[in-house]
């Protein structure tokens, strides 16, 4: 299998071979970018569960509906955009019926898994715990921007809004966010870096 | 004076970080915040969240989930290359991969050129020269509709080895498995009424127990073969799951073995697949 990093063939190429009916080209370009659709769809849905649905779901439908790419955006933005659309789907057929119990022990037992430092695995499972207290919408809107980070315009063609409400929705998310992850930030601030292995920028 | 404002809630100052309020109204608030260490205090807070979530790393997609994708991947591959075989589509004739334009040194022999009924023909390229064998024998079809380059010349009798090498070398063509004729599934009814919540765990308990074989009836042989394609079926079951009829298919697959769950609306037309799951290889019984 091909390097996550490696750029050539392109993304589009890989779209383009893949409508044009070739066998691998589409698993290579899944393969590339599966890791921030998997990050997307967790977040998103909030249980892993459900979220691997969710990206099953957008995986064959983007395998299908490949033919339908006009190259108005970049291949990642209509990916992610399909992954978006699958996971708030799954919430919104969630929330059609009762919930199941005993989801919180599979995802942190699948979030946790990996060889994460102990303490930004910490930080990820309290982020993950905050990010649940926000409207699926919101939600979406805050991890496409904030954590995945896409530009205002990349967020609204995955979101289908307009960039004036990917920027409302994202100032409701992180006012509401703010009480439940201030005491992550004071450990940032007494020196210790979140994410040693990102260095994530402001 | 500036300092007559209220101080603005957490909302107001997430607006103005994201441009959200007026150009009058955020010289306004810009102005308490210089005065106001109490609300300067929260803006700083507040810039902090994005920071803090950029920072979080993204969670590595778990192994079995990546494998669960490629089965679910390798299952639409062979669905869309068989639905195409069904249209008269060869795979090849659509395919543009780099490799088959840059082939100069020998000539191409149309895939348009049909062969007679029967008879299959199928260019090496290695060697530039003709191997031929009889298209009818069953193992023959993954090839012959693989390699699709096939004349009119040559119906000769049969060598075995023309099919790997044509597969190989000529299209790339990803190796099939060996197809079953949807008579050839042992078909079991299972009591187990699948949950969304517990189905993979059920799966894998309810796989393992041998169950009597029975008679699969022509609908459900049709189901399978819409919900199996070109993948080899190694046990199909009749069961429920969240209480409504299903037609569990299990498949072999590159990794593990690929469980489908049907409904009811599962014939040669639609597949109705309800849910997929992917459990380890080797866990059905014998």
């Amino acid at each position: 299998m091909r390097d996550a990093g490696e750029q050539w063939p392109s993304d589009a190429e890989l779209l383009r071979r893949h409508v044009a009916g070739d066998n691998e080209a589409f698993g290579e370009l899944f393969r590339r970018h599966r890791d921030r659709l998997w990050a997307v769809a967790l977040r998103t849905v909030c249980d892993p569960e459900e979220a691997a649905d969710a990206l099953q779901d957008a995986m064959v439908s983007a395998f299908r509906r490949a033919a339908d790419f006009r190259g108005d955006s970049a291949v990642t933005t209509w990916l992610h955009r399909i992954v978006v659309n699958a996971s708030l789907d799954r919430l919104r057929r969630r929330a059609a019926r009762p919930a199941v119990p005993a989801e919180e022990q599979t995802f942190e037992a699948l979030v946790a898994q990996d060889g994460d430092p102990a303490h930004a695995t910490d930080t990820r499972l309290d982020v993950d715990a905050a990010l649940r207290i926000l409207p699926p919408q919101q939600r979406a809107a805050l991890v496409v921007v904030d954590m995945l980070g896409f530009s205002v315009a990349d967020a609204a063609v995955i979101l289908d809004i307009s960039t004036g409400t990917v920027k409302s929705r994202c100032a409701r998310a992180r006012a509401k966010l703010l009480p439940h992850v201030a005491h992550l930030r004071g450990n940032r601030s007494a020196g210790e870096s979140v994410s040693p292995a990102q260095g994530g920028d402001p | 004076m500036r300092g007559q404002m209220t101080h603005p809630d957490t909302d107001v100052l997430a607006d103005l970080r994201a441009g959200l309020v007026t150009r009058r109204r955020a010289a306004m608030i810009t102005a308490h915040l210089a005065d106001c260490a109490r609300c300067a205090a929260l803006a700083d807070e507040l810039a902090g969240v994005s920071a803090l979530l950029a920072a979080v790393p993204a969670p590595a997609m778990p192994d079995r989930m990546a494998q669960r994708l490629d089965t679910v991947l390798a299952a639409e591959v062979a669905h869309r290359n068989e639905s195409e075989r069904a249209r008269g589509v060869s795979p090849r004739e659509r395919a543009t991969r780099p490799r088959r334009t840059g082939n100069g040194g020998f000539r191409w022999i149309s895939p348009r050129v049909l062969a007679p009924a029967g008879a299959v023909v199928v260019l090496v390229a290695a060697g530039g020269y003709f191997l031929s064998s009889h298209g009818s024998s069953p193992q023959m079809e993954g090839a012959s509709s693989g390699a699709a380059p096939a004349t009119a010349a040559q119906p000769a009798n049969g060598d075995t080895s023309a099919p790997k090498a044509a597969a190989g070398t000529v299209g790339g063509t990803s190796p099939r498995s060996q197809r079953m004729s949807p008579a050839e599934f042992t078909f079991v009814v299972s009591p187990v009424d699948f949950a969304a919540g517990s189905l993979t765990q059920q799966l894998e308990a309810d796989l393992r127990v041998p169950r009597t074989t029975h008679a699969a009836t022509a609908t459900v042989k049709a189901c399978v073969q819409r919900v199996a394609g070109s993948a080899a079926v190694l046990r199909v079951e009749s069961a429920h799951y969240q209480g409504q009829p299903v037609t569990v298919v299990v498949t072999r697959a590159s990794q593990g073995d690929l469980v489908q769950l049907a409904g009811p609306g599962c014939s040669a037309t639609g597949s109705h697949v309800l849910a997929t799951r992917t459990v380890p290889a080797g866990i059905l019984g014998p």
